[in-house]
């Protein structure tokens, strides 16, 4: 009963659910250009894309910056939702108990589970603004630009996991059925700067932002529109922070996770 | 000879609740669920763990099953401690918690067969093969509900699926938490024949908690009853039978006005008449019953008539039997009624 079998079957049970769920497909194409116009409006909100132009000193494409703001952030929601929110969802569905059933550990179960889902979806959310991207910024420099959103999304995901495992632990022990999700992710999208650029935050939020490794995640998707351009080297830096940041949060993941199993399964709440 | 595949030694599990009776005050509740139950199964055997709601079954079987960790005591399945080693477990059972729920809504009964299924460590033809063989042997191919949404299921077609994934792995053990629960009656019954084949051809051990004695009685190699959290008899039904003597049951289907409380009645019969009366709800009608000495019946028949029809009861039959498991729960247990 290998691992790659819970990767295989999460990947299954997305393809039946996109078959399934029509609707919740289409539904799912629609939502990143709402996000998209969300985010767009916010910036208009803050300033026009002169304004923008002359707040980062370089004549950049506001548009790209939104876009790749948009899809690490919905990105970010996701990973968050299919790794701790899933916990909810079986819960609610009641399956979590055949889940658990796998002759695995729990956490490592939800991790490998929640995984392929957030691949699936991320890469649907990149294909579907592709095209406004691609028209931007022309097909070969617009191609490019993708493949460094992609490359951010799956380095921003891996610390990220750590962080949604440790959400998990905290759902699973406390048997909450309103997940704290559903105003956590928003906070966690302020705070890393999806909405507002993190400079024009309140200091106390600004620490917060450090923390949080979407802020990074979603500026390393952001560098996009600067391609080119002397800005462009804290990639790099960013990349560092991203891993840095993977090794504290899973090394302090692997610390809870173990006991809060142990916990739930104590308390009978699987 | 036949091996014990299911051993529980003095298992004990405590629940601690807490309930908000204030802001910032919590007050604490202590259960013990399971009070230091033991028991073997062995290859081969259906055993029932009866009793009503709240006894500890399903807490016994959470524990069997590796989702909930026992408080004290031991217990293994197929030589595997299900603390120590519960990976190992898991690959031996197969589990069945509720008919009711435990699949996605929006996959066929055949996805989410399928996708268990690989969840489960099966793959490629070896998978699709025991998928088809199972939606055959429980009988969903048969009604043609295979490719049917879950959501779209009966409760008796939920079961049968439930049932199958159980059996995915082909497990050796089969742990059942109330699996008629809610089926019609041929559903109930051609659930039940597949468990005694599985039992008694394929050699398998069949854990089932029921609240249903009929169910117990008839599906049942041995039976252990259990009452708020422990095991107060065990044994096959007829060893559990000569626990009562040689009484037999006098059993009166009656028909209660609605403004008349059942408990009350079988009260103020008691008080009139001076024997112990017990009831049994049946789909709105009622069974009152009195476990009597065979040469008590002639004088008591008359005596409890009377008492009912002066209580504008109608009796439909009265009935004289062996004592069956629920006379046998209800003498043992001490409950008036369920």
């Amino acid at each position: 009963m290998g691992l790659l079998n819970i990767v295989k079957s999460s990947i299954m049970l997305s393809l039946y659910f996109y078959k399934n769920n029509k609707a919740n497909f289409i539904s799912m194409l629609i939502w990143p250009y709402l996000m998209l116009g969300l985010v767009v409006g916010l910036g208009f909100f803050i300033g026009d894309p002169n304004s923008f132009k002359r707040n980062v000193g370089l004549d950049v494409n506001p548009l790209t910056f939104f876009i790749a703001s948009t899809i690490v952030a919905m990105s970010s929601i996701d990973v968050m939702w299919s790794i701790a929110g899933s916990i909810v969802f079986y819960r609610w569905v009641g399956v979590l108990e055949y889940i658990f059933l796998t002759p695995h550990r729990m956490s490592l179960t939800l991790i490998l589970s929640g995984i392929p889902s957030y691949i699936l979806n991320s890469t649907m959310f990149l294909l579907v603004l592709s095209p406004l991207l691609l028209l931007q910024e022309g097909l070969a420099l617009g191609l490019l630009k993708l493949a460094v959103i992609y490359i951010a999304l799956i380095l921003g995901m891996l610390p990220l996991i750590g962080f949604a495992v440790i959400f998990a632990s905290l759902t699973l022990i406390t048997e909450e059925e309103e997940n704290f999700l559903q105003w956590l992710n928003p906070l966690i999208l302020l705070f890393s700067g999806a909405f507002y650029p993190v400079y024009l935050l309140p200091w106390w939020v600004r620490m917060i932002s450090m923390v949080l490794p979407s802020t990074y995640t979603i500026e390393l998707a952001r560098l996009t529109a600067l391609m080119g351009s002397p800005d462009f080297g804290r990639f790099t830096f960013l990349i560092g922070v991203l891993f840095g940041l993977t090794l504290i949060y899973n090394l302090f993941a692997a610390g809870i996770v173990g006991h809060s199993e142990r916990l739930a399964m104590k308390k009978g709440v699987v | 000879m036949m091996k014990e595949t299911i051993i529980v030694k003095d298992l004990k599990k405590i629940y601690t609740s807490y309930e908000r009776i204030g802001f910032f005050k919590k007050k604490k509740t202590i259960i013990e669920a399971l009070k230091g139950i033991s028991f073997k199964i062995s290859s081969g055997e259906v055993f029932g763990l009866l009793g009503p709601n709240g006894a500890g079954k399903t807490t016994t079987v959470k524990i069997l099953s590796t989702l909930l960790l026992p408080d004290g005591g031991y217990a293994s399945v197929m030589g595997y401690d299900v603390v120590k080693e519960a990976s190992r477990v898991r690959k031996v059972i197969g589990v069945s918690l509720s008919v009711e729920k435990g699949f996605f809504w929006k996959l066929t009964g055949k996805e989410n067969l399928k996708y268990f299924g690989m969840l489960y460590g099966l793959d490629g033809s070896k998978l699709n093969d025991r998928v088809e063989y199972l939606l055959e042997l429980v009988g969903l191919k048969k009604l043609g509900v295979v490719d049917k949404l879950y959501e779209e299921y009966s409760l008796g077609m939920k079961a049968r699926l439930s049932l199958a994934r159980a059996m995915l792995l082909d497990p050796p053990v089969l742990i059942l938490d109330e699996p008629t629960l809610g089926l019609d009656p041929p559903s109930a019954r051609a659930l039940r024949e597949l468990l005694v084949k599985f039992a008694h051809e394929d050699k398998k051990t069949v854990l089932v908690t029921t609240h249903n004695m009929f169910e117990a009685e008839i599906l049942c190699d041995r039976v252990a009853i259990i009452d708020l959290g422990r095991i107060i008899a065990i044994g096959t039904v007829e060893e559990l039978r000569n626990k009562i003597g040689e009484k037999v049951s006098l059993a009166f289907h009656v028909s209660i006005p609605s403004s008349i409380n059942v408990e009350r009645l079988v009260e103020v019969i008691h008080v009139k008449t001076g024997y112990d009366l017990s009831f049994v709800s049946e789909n709105g009608r009622f069974i009152i019953k009195a476990l009597l000495e065979p040469k008590e019946v002639d004088q008591a028949t008359p005596r409890i008539l009377t008492e009912l029809h002066s209580l504008k009861c109608r009796v439909n039959r009265v009935e004289v039997k062996t004592p069956s498991l629920e006379d046998v729960f209800i003498k043992l247990t001490g409950k008036k009624g369920f």
